[in-house]
């Protein structure tokens, strides 16, 4: 035995490296666990702070304390990485120490080989071979049952055959939604799906014969400016907070809230939406369905989809969006198309798009860049010059995309301000306003930049800044904030008339075949006759305050007061119960 | 007592390794209330291109060097301090990329991807130490390989592995380095990088799994000379077989060979082969010759038992494919729905997935194809490898002295100076007959 005082200290060197390294893992161990048991993710008590803060979401302490404690997190965070790159330093000179100390004192150690002679090295061979073939028939059977292993304990939900893979790709929402998933045009058209109606011209089907009285009134449970949509017998809403924004259906017979649904825990949406423009609101977009689903957007950016009974089909986080008084363009629906124009900036394009989504899946069917800043039009789909075009309004473009790639088609640099009114498609021509300087007719079949072609004709009398315009064909009708309904010839934008009908005017027109429907901020109700001579057909008086535009559906108008959701219909009848 | 010191340094670099790991564990992002965004992640550009053709300079002077210094000079001082270079250049400062080891993915990568075109100096990596393994041997085994150097530097006291084990698992690189090429034609991702044991050393930092995985190599490193080496590398494997037939071949003696067997003794890495013995008693003969027949027959079975069991293993192998794995997740998500309250990366992915659930699954049927393919090639594979190793065990060696395996000798040029000859020829022993001796 080697006993020198050289080896002695080669051993001790060895281990004090050894005991050394054990103490540097010990301390980083310990940091490591203590770490891994408090999460900042899932820290009880940053969780219980932030669900304080979900009910009281405008308490200023707690909002300091979450903060503090985050930033408290993120500084143990980072003291531990930095102990742990020390850490991982002093080990590995811990570890050199040892191996260099280990390695010398075992070559001080080392005996000198004294090989022996084989006499039986012939059958030795043999059974070597013999053991080596056998080992490696285990390593066979090892491999074997490692990989049998891996086979059972990894089973797919994917198909094992083509039949059934083509099968799952038919049905993944690949091509276009079966035809007899999607509503013909005659449903689309006796029904309110989006925005003033099924083409967002604000003119419905039928006709109302007379003043229409209230038949129900029904509370709204949460705030939001948007307009009420209608599918059968189903009237939609939507309102909500900062904190929590909802859907609302109604029995479109009685007005009884049939269900509310949350549209909330949205992939990628923060848990807090921040404080929206008290003018818009947070639901100022009206809803839109296709007949099977209802979406509805938020000025968070939340989107979701859900179905007539209430429960989500899917749901998209699209925000935060920049918009300076809040996002309020409308959805639209175009046979499987779900339509959003996202429009942000506050004085340049600052992420702006339109966007088409798969109703039934929420998948991005195309997108496309808008060279805009924030606008609160909504876009309307027209069939013209042999195209399914998309309207959009933002200053200062007027641009039309294609429907089934998003590719675009023309555009006009037309429109100044913040853009509200969404356009009209009448006549032929497609009505746009420059809020509160010009009423235009544009020919929709231009291609590139028709600025100087496309227009048919223009005006500047009386243009709204908010409300849409309204037209049958050969007149078009407009209204503006301060209650100054004109009308103007459809061909040439020549005025007809105008009167004045003291009311202040959010809402936009109606048209009810021949009754102009104008509905007053607060309350009043007035029918014109929708013609070249200007006559009041009638005035009534409604206990609200209205922002939205009027739904007409069904032999029925839905509007959504400020308090309550209302339907009018032919006769007057006793109020539906509260539900 | 030195055992036990091998414990605790091992202790201690598993749980550095260990450790490391806490030091990527992310911190989740704030809830931004004023709209800002997230900068996404980039990628850091490419290293110049004049330095990736220096990179390839060194590795072919480091070859060069390698070769002369086991050839020539038959200096394992020269080879030590050569694989201490590799080991800080190529490891430490190439941080073990590019390296030969996981380049042949990238020629296979670019064959079955006509998008990618491979990279001139990752050709020179790959095939350069194979053609040098041609005419020298492992000459970049010896000296060049940073993954070997860092293993030959933890070894403290080499014990020897069982012959008859260390041949049934020399067949488990080539298990390897199927997988890993499978995996990169199928573009799922470079296998053999990711689960590289030492790579993680030189960076600084990686996964649970492959740092505990490269400290047990490092524990087991002290006492068994190169483990990943010997029984995992892939590349190892390619220039085992290009080394079988080198024009050159490590010598241990540059006369006659004593047959003293001290060669046998100093090689940690259980390459040296005894002298075969000479005749065969008849008894065992005609047994032998069967017994090769009988494989020689079996081959053909085992390899196509093979093609059909790893065709079984597809659906399983496939889900490593991040494709593959996102549309096994949608369609999960939709036959049972999970609500994700957190943006977690696992709810952004199916985010994504939902956009266009067409691609994802378009392209997890074409890779599920791809994957049919692929396994039944690497079941065949896994056949072939075992079958012929059965029968090249059963076919009698023909060696008169002592001399390395010429697959399996790393050419680390230890053996030179335990060769009595060797030190005569060197002057550090007097020769047999030498008055000095008297």
């Amino acid at each position: 035995m080697n006993t020198s005082p050289l080896h002695r200290a080669l051993i001790l060197t060895a281990w004090i490296a050894g005991a050394f390294c054990l103490l540097v893992c010990g301390v980083m161990v310990y940091g490591h666990f203590e770490a891994a048991t408090n999460d900042p993710w899932k820290s009880p008590q940053l969780l219980a702070l932030r669900e304080k803060l979900a009910a009281e979401p405008k308490n200023q302490p707690l909002q300091k304390e979450i903060r503090q404690l985050d930033l408290e997190f993120r500084r143990n965070f980072r003291h531990r990485l930095a102990m742990d790159k020390t850490g991982a330093w002093l080990l590995l000179g811990g570890t050199l120490a040892l191996v260099l100390a280990a390695g010398k004192a075992a070559a001080l150690k080392k005996t000198l080989p004294l090989p022996q002679p084989k006499p039986d090295a012939g059958e030795q061979s043999i059974k070597l071979a013999s053991r080596a073939r056998w080992s490696l028939a285990g390593v066979g059977l090892v491999v074997a049952g490692s990989l049998l292993i891996i086979r059972l304990g990894n089973t797919s939900v994917l198909p094992a055959n083509q039949a059934v893979w083509q099968k799952l790709l038919g049905r993944s929402g690949a091509q276009e939604a079966p035809v007899g998933d999607a509503p013909v045009l005659s449903e689309f058209q006796a029904n309110w799906p989006r925005f003033r109606g099924w083409d967002g011209s604000g003119a419905a089907a039928w006709d109302s014969k007379t003043m229409p009285g209230i038949l129900w009134r029904s509370a709204i449970p949460a705030p939001g400016h948007s307009s009420p949509i209608v599918w059968g017998d189903r009237v939609f809403i939507s309102g909500g907070t900062a904190d929590r924004r909802e859907v609302f259906c109604y029995n479109a017979a009685n007005g009884a809230l049939l269900w509310q649904r949350a549209i909330e825990n949205v992939p990628g949406s923060p848990l807090k939406m921040s404080e929206a423009p008290e003018d818009a609101g947070c639901a100022a977009p009206t809803m839109a369905t296709d007949g099977r689903r209802v979406y509805a957007i938020f000025a968070n950016g939340d989107l979701g989809a859900l179905n007539f009974d209430g429960s989500v089909v899917w749901t998209k986080y699209l925000g935060p969006i920049k918009n300076p008084y809040g996002y309020a363009a409308s959805l639209a629906v175009w046979g499987n198309h779900l339509l959003i124009q996202l429009d942000q900036g506050e004085t340049r394009a600052e992420g702006s798009k339109l966007i088409s989504l798969q109703g039934a899946s929420g998948r991005v069917l195309w997108e496309r860049s808008r060279p805009v800043p924030a606008s609160w039009a909504t876009p309307i789909v027209i069939e013209a010059a042999g195209q399914t075009q998309i309207i959009t309004l933002a200053d200062p473009w007027v641009i039309a995309y294609t429907l089934a790639d998003g590719n675009e088609l023309w555009r006009a640099q037309l429109l100044e301000n913040e853009v509200v009114p969404s356009p009209v498609f009448a006549g032929g021509f497609v009505l746009v306003l420059s809020p509160g300087s010009k009423l235009m007719a544009l020919r929709p079949d231009g291609t590139g930049d028709v600025t100087k072609t496309g227009v048919a004709w223009a005006t500047e009398e009386n243009v709204p800044d908010i409300a849409s315009p309204v037209g049958n064909g050969e007149l078009v009708f407009t209204v503006t904030s301060g209650g100054m309904a004109t009308c103007f010839g459809a061909n040439d934008g020549k005025k007809i008339w105008e009167t004045n009908l003291d009311t202040e005017v959010q809402a936009s027109p109606g048209l009810l075949g021949g009754r102009l429907f104008i509905l007053g901020e607060y309350g009043a109700l007035v029918t014109l006759q929708a013609g070249r001579e200007l006559h009041e057909m009638g005035r009534t008086q409604l206990p609200d305050k209205f922002d939205a535009s009027p739904a007409f559906a069904n032999g029925h108008v839905f509007l959504r007061g400020v308090t309550n959701l209302y339907c009018l219909g032919p006769a007057v009848v006793k109020l539906a119960k509260q539900p | 007592m030195l055992r036990r010191l091998k414990f605790i340094g091992a202790l201690g670099v598993m749980l550095l390794l260990a450790l490391m790991v806490c030091a990527g564990q992310r911190f989740p992002p704030p809830d931004f209330e004023s709209g800002y965004r997230l900068p996404s992640a980039s990628t850091p550009a490419a290293r110049q291109l004049w330095l990736q053709y220096a990179d390839a300079g060194v590795l072919l002077a480091a070859l060069g060097i390698a070769v002369w210094l086991i050839y020539r000079k038959r200096s394992r001082r020269g080879l030590f301090w050569l694989s201490l270079f590799s080991l800080a250049y190529f490891g430490f400062y190439r941080k073990g990329c590019v390296c030969p080891i996981g380049s042949p993915q990238n020629i296979v990568y670019g064959l079955c991807n006509p998008d990618y075109t491979v990279p001139v100096t990752v050709l020179i990596f790959c095939f350069a130490p194979i053609v040098v393994a041609l005419f020298a041997g492992r000459a970049f085994c010896a000296g060049v390989c940073p993954q070997g150097a860092l293993q030959d530097f933890v070894l403290i006291k080499p014990v020897a592995v069982p012959l008859w084990l260390e041949q049934a698992l020399s067949v488990v690189p080539y298990l390897f380095l199927g997988a890993g090429l499978i995996y990169a034609g199928t573009g799922t991702g470079f296998v053999i990088c990711r689960y590289d044991p030492f790579v993680p050393f030189f960076r600084l930092s990686g996964g649970l799994f492959i740092l505990t995985a490269g400290a047990a190599f490092l524990l087991a490193g002290m006492v068994v000379g190169r483990p990943y080496c010997r029984f995992l590398c892939p590349y190892g494997g390619l220039l085992r077989l290009a080394s079988l037939v080198s024009k050159w071949r490590v010598r241990v003696t540059p006369d006659s060979c004593t047959q003293c067997r001290l060669c046998e003794q100093s090689c940690p890495f259980g390459a040296m082969r005894e002298p075969a013995p000479s005749g065969t008693h008849p008894k065992w003969l005609g047994a032998e010759r069967k017994r090769l027949g009988w494989l020689l027959a079996l081959l053909p079975a085992l390899v196509a038992a093979g093609v059909w069991a790893g065709s079984k293993l597809s659906p399983a192998a496939a889900q490593l494919h991040p494709a593959v794995a996102l549309a096994e997740r949608y369609t999960r998500q939709q036959s049972h729905p999970i609500q994700y309250g957190l943006m977690t990366p696992e709810a952004l992915s199916l985010e994504r997935a939902a956009e266009d659930p067409k691609a994802v699954l378009t392209a997890a049927a074409d890779l599920r194809h791809r994957f049919d393919l692929a396994c039944g090639l690497f079941g065949g594979w896994i056949g072939l490898v075992i079958g012929f190793k059965l029968v090249a065990l059963s076919v009698r060696p023909s060696r008169t002295d002592f001399e390395p395996d010429r697959g399996a000798c790393l050419a680390c040029a230890r053996c030179f100076t335990a060769c009595p000859n060797e030190r005569v020829r060197l002057g550090l022993m007097p020769a047999a007959g030498d008055p000095a001796l008297s």
